[in-house]
């Protein structure tokens, strides 16, 4: 009877334990703000910028709210919750000089509401751009704050949740907004922001500390930025067949370059007209060129598509790449001048370096053609490209060099043979450049599905305008090649629709037709970020953009299965099973391409010895950091605190006296025994 | 230890002992002989070996001070310069805070 009463009440207990409402202390006390993008600081050769705390929430819909509490705040520090309407240059610079702030919350304001967004400089890359390419009466960005490159003493963070943000400000109106003048004497709703970055001062100091021997707790403290360049080419690099095949060592090369890469001042990217239309104008030059050449035997010239990345940060890729070429490492590293895999190429073989740039904010149609120095290699370019203007205006800009690959190139030779097309002639006609505002509707892009759907994209729409500018440029590099017009024709409206499909893919849907054509895995619903991030991770864009534009260069080698990777095959080639067309998506074949991606990583950090302060190669890292995130919680009045505290102190002192004395009393027992035994083992 | 139970000559054997092991750069060993034998040297009623010990009780406290001076100069000189000094501050230091320039 006992027994069954003791299993009963042991059953009951268990039920207690593990059915109670078990939740940390911790978690009853803050809640954590989803979807928050902070941002790190970025360290060069001279300076770092960008930057925990902790403050009371104070929600400013206007000016007037946020100068409010700037002047009349009793409970400092303050975190203000801003519209990215209010957060401009003078606004950070205001805060900066008040010292009741310790943070900063941008929320998303209506794209409608904002004349231009943009925290690059007013000339990008100043430092490792061409001398006097920037003129101080017409910059380049005119509505850059610069603000990407300040050093801001406090963290700030954009959250892109809405729901979070009325989270944040219904907790203000319970809590904070009313009777100003006694918030002091209440409990308030505030915000922990969790953004402490490790490194500090300068690129040189954090690396060095990185590598200290003497160091006993070693940690890393700053990371290179870079990522991969990706390059192919149009004919491929050797002749001969099957395995048996020899180099071709005097190519002269037309390069086609585009960048990869954006920033914007938080974690999240969106980069609609830098890099995107550049980078899908070249991949649909790219498939023209393929299209009409397919047949042909390669000439005496061939066709180079460069992408960089890191060209934001100083140029790193574009640096890198004339770096390698010029020590013989392009395409691969190591390779002897004499092998006989691949030739060496390096910059003398390049005879004309087109370059794209922003393409989606031309002004009716409007583009321009910008150079450095004229010469009879540009010149007999513009002239082709005049001929296949198409719907667009071309127009040249000479002695102009917007911020663009080329200059590391013409920084090296300024003699080089490049020009760069745009569509902006005196400074950019995107007020959005490198923000998070530079999305599809900044470039009007409108996605038709026009593959399923059969629809035809309309005139006018950026789909098409992407299609001109490929068509002028694979038509004009076609004359170059063979000196001869293109006579063949294009089926323009497939292109527009595989302009639709690669813009979709870039802007709105990794998991894009194109994306599934090229390699046959799914990912999760992420949108992809083209902030250049640090070396040693590696972005899922510029593998997919690798891949599609060697699906868009690469040769068919016969039907798609398992043969075509696995059976040893040409070290000039990769090969790869991939759909026919977005059209054809289950007719899988082996395509030979001529397509690789190369270190983009700034030569200052593979030079031994490299002297930090000569300004020749960008020196950008970004900082380390433990945690990045923010927590609401409701703060004690002052009062409240040191109330805590003060019982706090009192019971530890307490405790501390009756520990000292049980303690004493327990060694007289002690003593007393010992002392009671010895007496007794001296008496017997 | 109880100094109370020991005899003299282990008393003034031991504080010498302390002394002497002080100049190995153990400026600690001369602070806990200082204090330890402090009562020894000036509160108990005199003894023959008392005198030793006070020399060596004066002389360890003299010697730990002047280390303890030393070390805060230096400690203070080298906290408020080391971000000014760059890499030599880097290369004599064991651990570098984060964060900190």
């Amino acid at each position: 009877m006992a027994k069954i009463f003791h299993f009963q009440a042991l059953v009951v207990l268990f039920y207690l334990f593990t059915f109670g409402y078990g939740q940390r202390t911790k978690d009853k006390m803050y809640e954590k703000i989803h979807g928050a993008n902070g941002c790190y600081r970025r360290l060069n050769a001279t300076h770092q910028i960008g930057g925990g705390s902790t403050g009371v929430v104070h929600y400013c819909e206007t000016q007037g709210d946020l100068n409010y509490i700037l002047k009349n705040g009793t409970a400092p520090p303050y975190i203000p919750v801003i519209s990215t309407k209010l957060f401009t240059a003078e606004t950070v610079e205001q805060i900066k000089g008040n010292g009741k702030v310790s943070g900063l919350i941008v929320y998303l304001e209506d794209k409608e509401k904002l004349d231009s967004f943009t925290h690059e400089n007013q000339c990008p890359n100043p430092l490792t751009s061409v001398k006097d390419t920037c003129a101080k009466s017409s910059v380049w960005n005119p509505h850059g704050t610069g603000l990407l490159y300040a050093d801001i003493p406090f963290p700030i963070f954009y959250v892109e949740n809405q729901v979070e943000i009325v989270k944040i400000k219904d907790c203000f109106t319970k809590f904070n907004n009313f009777s100003y003048d006694s918030q002091d004497d209440r409990s308030l709703c505030s915000l922990e922001l969790k953004s402490f970055m490790y490194a500090t001062t300068n690129t040189p100091t954090c690396r060095r500390r990185s590598d200290l021997v003497t160091n006993l707790n070693p940690v890393k403290f700053c990371d290179p930025l870079g990522d991969s360049n990706v390059w192919a080419t149009l004919f491929p690099l050797v002749r001969g067949k099957g395995n048996e095949t020899v180099p071709i060592r005097d190519f002269k090369y037309i390069v086609i370059a585009a960048r990869l890469d954006t920033t914007s001042m938080f974690e999240k990217t969106e980069g609609a007209n830098n890099p995107i239309t550049g980078l899908v104008t070249l991949l649909m030059t790219a498939k023209l060129l393929k299209d009409m050449t397919r047949q042909d035997e390669s000439g005496e010239k061939n066709v180079l598509f460069m992408l960089f990345n890191g060209e934001t940060y100083d140029y790193i890729g574009s640096q890198r790449m004339l770096y390698d070429m010029q020590q013989g490492d392009f395409p691969v590293k190591g390779l002897k001048n004499d092998n006989n895999i691949l030739p060496v190429i390096r910059p003398d073989d390049i005879s004309l370096f087109v370059e794209l740039s922003q393409l989606g904010n031309s002004q009716g149609g409007n583009l321009y053609v910008h150079y450095y120095k004229n010469s009879a290699e540009i010149t007999r370019f513009y002239e082709k490209l005049v001929q296949n203007q198409g719907a667009a205006t071309l127009r040249n800009i000479s002695q102009s060099l917007p911020p663009a690959s080329v200059h590391s190139f013409l920084r090296n030779n300024s003699d080089f043979p490049g020009l760069i097309i745009a569509d902006h002639e005196k400074s950019y006609t995107n007020p959005f450049y490198n923000s998070i505002y530079d999305n599809a509707s900044n470039i009007a892009f409108i996605y038709y599905n026009a593959t399923e759907n059969n629809v035809s994209i309309p005139i006018g729409s950026i789909q098409q305008f992407v299609v001109n500018v490929s068509e002028m440029v694979a038509k004009s590099v076609y004359q170059e090649l063979r000196n001869v017009t293109y006579t063949g024709t294009l089926d323009l409206q497939e292109s527009a629709s595989l302009a639709d499909e690669l813009l979709h893919c870039y802007l709105e849907d990794l998991n894009c037709k194109v994306h599934m054509a090229t390699q046959k895995s799914r990912f999760p619903k992420a949108p992809d970020n083209f902030y250049v991030g640090v070396e040693h991770v590696s972005k899922f864009v510029t593998t997919l953009t690798a891949l599609t534009l060697g699906w868009f260069t690469g040769d068919i080698e016969g039907k798609g299965d398992i043969d075509c990777t696995n059976v040893p095959k040409n070290y000039a080639f990769h090969y790869y099973n991939m759909s026919k067309s977005i059209t054809d998506m289950n007719v899988t074949l082996c395509y030979k391409i001529t397509m690789n991606t190369t270190e983009a990583v700034s030569p200052a950090f593979v030079i031994p010895g490299y002297d930090w302060s000569s300004g020749q190669y960008s020196t950008w890292t970004e900082s380390t950091w433990a945690e990045l995130g923010i927590r609401i919680f409701l703060k004690p009045s002052a009062a409240h605190e040191k109330m805590t505290i003060a019982i706090g102190s009192m019971t530890m002192i307490f405790f501390f006296r009756f520990r000292v004395l049980c303690k004493i009393e327990v060694s007289y027992t002690v003593y007393a025994a010992v002392t009671h035994r010895s007496t007794h083992r001296l008496l017997t | 230890m109880d100094l109370s139970k020991v005899p003299n000559e282990k008393k003034l054997y031991l504080c010498r002992w302390y002394f002497r092991v002080g100049f190995a750069l153990l400026p600690f060993v001369w602070t806990v002989n200082a204090i330890w034998f402090f009562n020894e040297a000036f509160r108990k009623p005199e003894y023959e070996e008392q005198k030793n010990i006070k020399k060596y009780v004066i002389m360890s406290a003299i010697g730990s001070s002047i280390w303890f001076v030393l070390l805060a100069t230096w400690i203070t000189t080298f906290q408020l310069n080391r971000a000014s000094w760059g890499e030599f501050a880097d290369h004599i230091s064991f651990i570098i805070p984060v964060g900190t320039p």
